[in-house]
């Protein structure tokens, strides 16, 4: 019984690295070293730099040291309300928010808040079913960086030099208004 | 009317590479249905029954002569030659093929036009008075505002995966010919004691499985901060609304589960921080887009009256026609057309490329280039001189288009149901045929005088039948299609759900019940003065309930 409890478990944790194998991480300047490891909790793992769920965080915040706390990233779940984190954001490093589901567009509205309203400068990562079809709306809502699973989006995101729109009609992270004639935001890289 | 510049133009081109790319990605298997769903919707392509069906946008209703032409051409080489005027302000065609329609939306971009947004769970095409700029009692314009709403909301990247679908409608004038309060934003542009713009802010209202009239948010709203309450609303729904069940995602359910003052508050808290954004509207931008929607120089001619007054008093059918499609406009000298998009036993909101050809010419001739699609389903030639009326009545005649029932029996407001829709239960063009069959005769429906008639395929209710006066919707019962009736709904600026009379009636009976209603109201009214809707208001269903069911012997 514990045998077979063990190599279930040991099963789950091949399945899991095989995910963290395929899953890339792309931001400005294409792919690049996903140094953070996913965890509960942060003891028993290999990585100095652990991505814990936000209520976890929350629990350990004030018992860490500097160190440790600034290579600590942060999980939230589609909707979870990101208010208690407000007096530690410029401690954060990384704020990782869920997609459960392309088509669940919570986390788009708590990235604008965040970057917008709350001023975070750290490290915004998209993560969960991140697909290409939505990355000029996670970029413009202000994620730095997205956790890629999905083949294709990998492969279209190697080819991805800017955005296909000239600009949009609304402001947005790395946008700025080029004229008072009109309300037009364009993209501060290709200008 | 708004015209697009290099930008939009660019715009529009990029979003038809884009979704030409996704059709191709799908076509050739690269993405999922499931994938590919979200992408076609976005872009107005639904599957139907029987073929692809594609829903054009017609912001806020307004259309341009070249427009209507090309959509008639679109009708003609891409579909059947007809085109369906839907209770959105939109047009949809039923039969393109999806390998055509990145070729149809480069046709459509020639003319300034799109499908973007006209379906999925962002905002929707902004709907309006379809006799905005025209309007005899009108404050101000609601265009512009629909106008700069139209480019806030397009490829929102905080807003294009909502819970469910949003639907923002805007009004400026003493009548709401929008019917504001059924939708989930509804805007009443108003000037406050200082004289200055704003807007009063209703929000939850809609129809479907569960019909509400919106609620009061927000009394007035300075102009200037029109995007930013409105963003402040949305996101608010965006982070709260329900995704666990579709049924209950929309933002009147969160508002009827949390409470409108709880909401208010959340609102207002995001309203703080939005408002000093660049979200904020100066004068100049307001000022830009105004100029694009500035009143048509219109001349005077007073003897214009006097020989309307012969040419009505000489053709009686003339004369029903002006009395019943002919609305006042700002200027005395001139009017607002309603063409009727109703004949008898024909289906509500089809035109075919013909007529479309035929009214498009009219508008260029006559009405300043200019045309609008009214949520009735009908036509408007906004800016008509009086002395042009006769002639247009005569080529509307020549055209099978002079029906002279706008606001009557047979102006029957209906969705395509079962002869299209996948999620239909019943039809709805058949029972709107044989109604406007039924009470053909132009002196019956003067009788019945104003009356609102709406049908709907399935409780989505896209033809809008919580709020007519008489509304009939397809139900599904042991396999057999039902109709159940409700009565007292109303639109506008006395907004009411119906209510059901009872059980429901077989597509033999439905017609009969109807007239047994109207009998009834007849037989109760206190004088021809009074309308069926304030007939019913006084003395409630039981009556009409009486009427149907003490007599089923009678209906079958
Ligand atoms: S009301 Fe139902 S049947 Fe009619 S168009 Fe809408 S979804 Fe289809």
């Amino acid at each position: 019984m514990a045998r077979q409890e063990k190599s279930l478990k040991s099963v789950m944790q091949m399945e899991k690295m095989q995910l963290n194998k395929n899953t890339k991480l792309w931001g400005a300047g294409g792919f690049r070293e996903n140094r953070y490891v996913r965890s509960n909790c942060l003891e028993n793992v290999d990585s100095n730099w652990v991505i814990l769920p936000l209520t976890r965080w929350l629990q350990i915040v004030e018992k860490i040291d500097g160190e440790i706390l600034r290579k600590t990233g942060i999980f939230a779940e589609a909707g979870e309300d990101i208010k208690p984190l407000l007096p530690f954001l410029d401690v954060v490093s990384v704020i990782a928010l869920n997609f459960p589901k392309f088509s669940d567009g919570r986390s788009y509205s708590t990235a604008m808040q965040l970057k917008q309203t709350y001023c975070y400068r750290g490290e915004l990562r998209a993560v969960g079913d991140v697909l290409i079809d939505q990355v000029s709306n996670m970029l413009r809502c202000g994620f730095d960086t997205l956790e890629v699973k999905h083949q294709l989006t990998q492969i279209r995101l190697k080819e991805y030099s800017k955005e296909i729109f000239p600009g949009f009609y609304q402001p947005g992270a790395r946008l700025i208004r080029t004229s008072s004639q009109n309300r037009i935001w364009r993209s501060t890289a290709v200008r | 009317m708004y015209r697009y510049d290099e930008f939009d133009k660019a715009f529009v081109t990029a979003r038809i590479a884009e979704f030409s790319d996704q059709i191709n990605r799908r076509l050739v298997g690269e993405i999922t249905e499931e994938e590919f769903m979200p992408l076609r919707l976005r872009n107005g392509v639904y599957l139907q029954l029987h073929a692809y069906m594609l829903r054009v946008a017609i912001p806020y209703g307004t259309l341009s002569s070249q427009q209507l032409r090309k959509l008639a051409y679109i009708a003609r080489c891409y579909d059947r030659g007809y085109g369906h005027f839907t209770t959105r302000q939109n047009i949809q065609f039923n039969w393109p093929r999806l390998v055509d329609i990145p070729e149809i939306l480069k046709e459509l971009a020639e003319v300034e036009m799109h499908a973007i947004q006209t379906s999925g769970n962002c905002i929707r095409n902004i709907t309006s008075d379809h006799f905005a700029g025209a309007a005899a009692d009108e404050f101000a314009d609601p265009r512009p505002y629909a106008e700069i709403l139209r480019q806030w909301s397009s490829l929102h990247p905080e807003f294009s995966y909502l819970p469910r679908k949003f639907k923002i409608a805007v009004v400026g004038a003493q009548t709401d010919r929008a019917a504001i309060q059924l939708h989930d934003i509804g805007l009443w542009l108003k000037r406050n004691s200082s004289g200055k713009l704003g807007f009063t802010f209703y929000i939850g209202g809609g129809q479907g499985r569960t019909p509400m009239v919106a609620k009061l948010l927000h009394d007035f709203v300075l102009e200037e901060d029109l995007l930013s309450y409105t963003t402040a609303i949305i996101r608010i729904y965006n982070l709260y609304g329900r995704r666990d069940n579709k049924y209950k995602a929309r933002i009147k359910i969160l508002i009827h589960e949390t409470g409108l003052q709880k909401l208010r508050e959340e609102i207002e808290k995001e309203f703080a921080v939005l408002k000093a954004s660049e979200l904020k509207l100066h004068q100049s931008d307001i000022d830009a887009i105004n100029t694009y929607f500035r009143a048509p120089d219109l001349t005077d001619c007073s003897e214009w009256h006097y020989n309307l007054k012969q040419l009505r008093l000489n053709d009686s059918a003339f004369g029903d026609w002006v009395n019943q499609n002919v609305t006042a406009h700002k200027h005395p000298d001139y009017a607002i057309v309603t063409i009727s998009l109703k004949s008898t036993g024909g289906v509500p909101g089809d035109a075919t490329s013909d007529q479309m050809d035929t009214i498009a010419n009219l508008a260029e001739q006559y009405s300043k280039n200019e045309l609008r699609v009214s949520y009735h389903q009908n036509l408007v030639l906004p800016h008509v001189a009086l002395g042009d009326l006769k002639t247009i009545y005569d080529t509307l005649l020549a055209t099978g288009l002079a029906s002279a029932n706008i606001g009557l029996i047979s102006d029957v407001i209906a969705c395509p149901g079962l002869d299209y829709c996948t999620l239909a239960n019943a039809r709805s063009i058949s029972v709107a045929q044989q109604i406007s069959t039924r009470f053909s005769s132009y002196e019956r429906q003067m009788e019945i005088g104003a009356i609102k008639l709406n049908i709907s395929g399935c409780i989505n209710a896209c033809g809008h039948h919580h709020i007519g006066n008489i509304g009939i919707l397809g139900v599904e019962k042991k396999g057999t299609e039902l109709y159940q009736l409700t009565l007292g709904g109303s639109a506008g600026n006395n907004c009411a759900i119906g209510e059901v009379t009872g059980r429901g009636f077989t597509a033999d009976e439905i017609v009969d019940a109807v007239e047994v209603v109207i009998n009834t109201y007849l037989s109760l009214r206190q004088s021809s003065e009074e309308s069926f809707i304030n007939t019913y208001r006084r003395i409630g269903i039981e009556l009409f309930r009486q009427a149907l069911y003490g007599t089923t012997r009678k209906i079958s």
